[in-house]
């Protein structure tokens, strides 16, 4: 039997750049039995093979307006991975998205896994940002980068996969205790930024 | 059927018995009989269970025999009549012992969890084939069933692996499952399936007559192998081998008997989504339940595992609790834990009269509105139990003794607590005032069966769904434990109503109600567990029950020891965290939790018992603390005038872009939030704070077909609590924050919780926000310091950190006994600790006085330079329990010192 393996995803981004549909497309496009009942789209699990393991992504959307960004530290703490979202048709989301990933580098969980998504890339005709400028910011932060389109369903497995692909296997002698990494991770998160 | 008086008669004796009388041979025959009645009650209601399961409905029996006949076909029925003593259930008048009584009794005999393969080969060796130990195997890392063979398999003895899943256990390879390993291997015993032949009791076991011979023998634990009693039949007869499928299956009741109903490993999924707990947090949406229930309606056919297994006879398993302390004890004890007490033991009757009535009504259950009077009762009841957790807290004079039938409770069906006296049934009233969509009137009218408070929504909830039969195991899952909180409105409200007006004849009930220790067994191991660990913490004889209390009464009566809201709840949830890690390694649950709860829910078990034994009786101390704390910084004067400002603005103002509940759904919101503060569970606040955010969700969508995300919902969130205008609110999430179990704050629970949180937050810094479009550095340093604390909670700690309690009492001629908890290190002296005395029992001459000793009845002047907390460790690792308590008192043989008379001579002799 395959140990699960729970994992806290949070979703990052501006407002409006198509975070949560990308969740339910993602949650919602095969039809799972092992999806949670759920009160709304802002908190969604699935649960998808990796390995040998199962990794039941728990993902936190957060709200991308301005006013709410001081919120945020309590939905990435403890965080596996980020997703974090831009619209390649707004030049602003993805400035936004580099001041996400600044905020998660400078006081983020430690070793949280990065993925980049341009969201709406059936919209490529009125594109502002650029696929190669994406990639060469996610190379040089060592994120996962894809184009997606939750509307057409492109690439959706595809960046999940990315995050499950980058988690670390579970080191053996944690004996499938899932808690146990991440609990390693806050442990020195908190330490690091000791207030 | 007994006349009334009879039964009534019989209503002290029974008590007695359940309250911890032992002597249960020496019983008259006429208890016996009621006994006996008693079981066969128990029995037959096994039987119309496993008719109705199976089969819609009422059949002959014998088909549902046939059908666990297919599970167990290499069953041979001739054999067992011989190797194994059973309670057939009629001949209980001669031998009442079950199998399950017997393992039971004798496990530490055969459960020897810690026992090395080389030690279970040697117990092993000497016995017959067919004899077994349970021990865990450091290899396998699981527990083993390990089977002594006959010389002709070749090898001395084999291993079977025992499997654990989330709710059950089972043998590797097999698919019958079962509530506890008690049960598995009382059917072993029975049937083979796939083993190579049927387990065996020790001769000795297989042969006692009465409880107390099994428990003399328990009491030599290992040594029982190796001891003379564990003599030898004068004939062993071998092991059966397998025989040919064929045969008729009379054993099937007792199959039934120990399973409760024939356990079919699979559940239905809304079973598992009941109580999945992995992860995210348990709650149960009723939406999710609702999308199963037709498997349910459809399948009747699959019994659930879930059961509350088990028959009448497996009712004296429980060691009766301790006797009630001696007189001096109730000097010392608050009156909150007497309190606890008489609350805590009555839900009991509750349960098992209920299902009882259910057991005897058997096929055809006729639905007939109840009765009007009775209606009310229940109602009153529901109330007045409810009130008790959030009104007043001790309320000494509320005494219930669950086996006495009140006066008001005579027409209550199935056996309800008594009522409260009329005054305090006052309070009753208020419901009538709440706004009427709000479920729980319609329930508990709907409820004849289930009068009680007990019966929360939990059962009523299920009810619609499962049907009647499926009912009465989900029900139980819930209904006892919290049983003082006010039901949940389920969040759909669609449900037949119909289904639960099942009435008994009144002779029927009252007979039933005597009964109640019958069917105490109806309850799922987890509430079994729930409940021993509660019991136990009220006992003072064990170390953990001196433990929790001393802890309990340490931060009642020490007001002053925190300096913030959070520094206090951390403490407690440090203290329950901390509770849990030595009750999973310490020996006083017995039979150990491992032999009940699967392995992986041991965790989860202990967390709830720890709400229940620590944070129920400080619920209210907590909160008016928490209160207090926010009084006192100002804190809430600041968040009434935010919300005051908040809620001028326009939906719009806010970011809201969204429907937005209308002023109906406030109140129903205001509701469920009121509610919420009337449970001490954290985690059952947090299921009503999902209930709220559902329909806050459903409004939004609005059948709109639109998935929301954060982005809209954290607005419309805020706009709805600044509508509600709950200050308490504020605590509310505070007591969630950090009290919950750290490893829900992962899932949908800890996700709403945080939004609630964050929410909240915006509404404290609304003013700063209009200015700086941001929050204050200060409320992102406390967002932080919360992470970081709830974070570095998890580090295991060290039950050290209190045992650093001890309990004094002071003793004066005059004004009688007080007592108070000490903050006691292990290596403070004696004299350190009467010189705090001094100071905190404001003695003027404290060289008159002296710390004290009461143990076994003699007193002992303490010497200067011992350690209390060092002797206070070695009376508790005594194999025997002593009840001791440690006295402030004069040192002079007081001439008027009447009430240790007794004692006072051991201690001029000392």
């Amino acid at each position: 039997m395959m140990a699960i393996r729970e994992l806290k995803v949070c979703l990052l981004g501006d407002t409006g750049v198509g975070k949560s549909s990308i969740v339910c497309r993602f949650v919602q496009d095969h039809f799972d039995h092992n999806i949670s009942p759920t009160i709304g789209a802002s908190f969604m699990t699935k649960t998808v093979p990796c390995g040998n393991e199962l990794h039941k992504f728990l993902i936190w959307d957060t709200a991308g307006q301005e006013r709410f960004h001081s919120l945020a530290p309590m939905y990435y703490r403890g965080s596996a991975a980020a997703v974090i979202v831009y619209d390649i048709t707004k030049q602003d989301s993805f400035h936004t998205l580099k001041k996400w990933v600044k905020e998660l580098k400078e006081h983020g969980p430690e070793n949280i896994v990065m993925a980049i998504a341009g969201n709406k890339c059936d919209l490529s005709d009125i594109r502002e940002v650029p696929l190669k400028d994406a990639k060469e910011y996610a190379e040089s932060i060592g994120a996962v980068v894809v184009e997606t389109s939750a509307k057409n369903a492109i690439n959706i497995e595809e960046l999940f996969q990315g995050i499950s692909r980058q988690i670390p296997p579970l080191d053996p002698h944690e004996n499938g205790n899932n808690g146990a990494i991440k609990l390693g991770k806050q442990a020195t998160q908190a330490s690091r930024r000791c207030c | 059927m007994e006349s009334r008086a009879c039964s009534r008669a019989s209503l002290g004796e029974m008590a007695a018995w359940t309250m911890g009388a032992r002597g249960l041979d020496k019983r008259g025959s006429f208890f016996k009989l009621i006994d006996t009645i008693a079981s066969e009650i128990g029995e037959l209601k096994q039987e119309m269970v496993q008719t109705d399961v199976s089969l819609e409905n009422g059949l002959e029996p014998s088909e549902a025999h046939s059908m666990v006949r297919h599970k167990d076909d290499d069953y041979s029925e001739e054999k067992d009549v011989k190797t194994c003593p059973r309670d057939s259930g009629y001949d209980s008048l001669s031998n009442r012992l079950s199998i399950l009584d017997r393992l039971l009794h004798t496990h530490p005999i055969w459960l020897q969890l810690s026992l090395s393969e080389e030690g279970a080969a040697k117990v092993l060796q000497s016995q017959p084939p067919g004899i077994f130990l349970v021990r865990k195997s450091t290899k396998m890392q699981k527990k083993v069933l390990s089977l002594r063979l006959p010389c002709e398999f070749g090898a001395p003895f084999k291993e079977f692996a025992i499997k654990e899943s989330t709710y059950t256990f089972s043998l590797e390879g097999s698919g019958i499952s079962f509530a506890d390993l008690f049960r598995l291997i009382a059917f072993y015993c029975i049937s083979r399936d796939v083993l190579p032949f049927t387990l065996k009791l020790p001769y000795a076991i297989s042969t006692a007559k009465t409880e107390a011979q099994l428990e003399e023998l328990a009491q030599l634990g290992l040594n029982f192998w190796s001891s003379p009693a564990d003599n030898k039949p004068p004939n062993p007869p071998p092991p059966h081998r397998p025989l040919s499928s064929d045969g008729v299956c009379p054993a099937s009741r007792q199959l039934c008997l120990i399973n409760g109903v024939h356990s079919i490993k699979t559940r239905t999924p809304s079973e598992l989504e009941c109580s999945q707990t992995n992860g995210a947090l348990c709650f149960i949406n009723p939406l999710f339940l609702k999308v199963h229930s037709q498997d349910l309606s459809g399948g009747l056919k699959r019994p659930c595992t879930r059961t509350p297994n088990a028959n009448g006879t497996e009712r004296p398993r429980s060691p009766p609790p301790r006797p009630p302390p001696p007189a001096i004890n109730s000097l010392h004890t608050s009156p909150q834990l007497s309190r606890t007490e008489t609350q805590a033991s009555m839900p009991e009757t509750v349960n098992h009269n209920k299902h009882g009535n259910v057991a005897l009504l058997g096929t055809k259950p006729t639905p007939i509105p109840p009765p009007r009077l009775k209606k009310q009762a229940s109602f009153l009841e529901a109330e007045g139990s409810a009130k008790t957790l959030t009104g007043c807290r001790p309320r000494p004079g509320q005494e219930r003794e669950p086996e006495e039938p009140g006066p008001g409770t005579a027409g209550g069906p199935g056996g309800a607590p008594p009522a409260e006296p009329p005054g305090n049934c006052t309070r009753a009233a208020g419901p009538e005032s709440r706004p009427p969509w709000h479920g729980g009137r319609q329930r508990l009218s709907d409820m004849s069966i289930s009068t009680s408070s007990s019966d929360s929504l939990e059962f009523d909830r299920s009810m619609p769904l499962f049907g009647y039969e499926a009912d009465t195991n989900s029900s139980l899952e819930d209904c006892e434990e919290e049983s003082d909180q006010e039901t949940m409105a389920p969040p759909i409200k669609s449900k037949k109503k119909s289904n639960s007006s099942f009435v008994l004849p009144k002779l029927v009930k009252s007979q039933l109600r005597k009964m109640s220790g019958v069917f105490s067994s109806f309850m799922t191991p987890e509430k079994r567990m729930v409940r021993r660990i509660a019991e136990l913490s009220r006992d003072k004889c064990t170390y953990f029950g001196c433990l929790v209390q001393d802890y309990v009464s340490f931060l009642q009566e020490n007001k002053e020891c925190h300096v913030s809201s959070t520094d206090m709840l951390q403490t407690i949830r440090q203290f329950m965290t901390q509770v849990k890690n030595y009750l999973a390694q310490s020996s006083e649950l017995d039979p150990p939790i491992e032999s009940l709860i699967p392995e992986d829910q041991i965790d989860v078990v202990l967390e709830k018992a720890m709400h229940k034994c620590i944070l129920k009786p400080l619920k209210g101390h907590v909160e008016a603390m928490l209160r207090d704390f926010h009084m006192a910084d100002g804190s809430w004067k600041q968040l009434k005038e935010n919300l005051q400002l908040v809620r001028q603005r326009n939906p719009q103002e806010l970011g809201v872009f969204a429907p937005t509940p209308d002023f109906v759904d406030v109140e129903k919101i205001k509701v469920k939030f009121m509610t919420m503060q009337k449970m001490y569970s954290p985690e059952k606040k947090v299921m009503l704070l999902l209930r709220v955010c559902k329909l806050i969700y459903t409004v939004m969508e609005n059948n709109s077909g639109r998935m929301y995300g954060a982005d809209d919902f954290l607005p419309v969130l805020t706009y709805v609590i600044a509508q509600c205008d709950m200050l308490e609110l504020d605590t509310e999430i505070e007591y969630m924050m950090e009290l919950l179990d750290p490893s829900l704050l992962h899932g949908e629970g800890g996700y709403y919780l945080t939004s609630a949180y964050g929410a909240l937050s915006l509404i404290k810094n609304f003013q700063e926000e209009q200015a700086a479009r941001l929050l204050s550095s200060e409320t992102r340093d406390t967002l932080r310091q919360w992470h970081k604390r709830r974070t570095t909670n998890r580090t295991i700690p060290s039950v050290d950190d209190f045992q650093n309690y001890l309990r004094v009492a002071f003793q004066e001629v005059n004004s009688g006994c007080t007592g108070k908890t000490l903050l006691v290190r292990p290596y403070v002296t004696t004299e350190d600790v009467c010189q705090l005395c001094a100071e905190k029992f404001k003695v003027g001459d404290p060289e008159e006085y002296s710390l004290f000793l009461f143990v076994d009845e003699t007193w002992q002047q303490l010497a200067e330079d011992t350690y209390p907390q060092k002797i206070k460790a070695e009376l508790h690792s005594r194999p025997q329990p002593h009840i001791f308590h440690f006295v402030y008192k004069r040192i002079k043989n007081d001439p008027y010192g009447v009430i240790f008379q007794n004692g006072e001579k051991d201690l001029t002799t000392s």
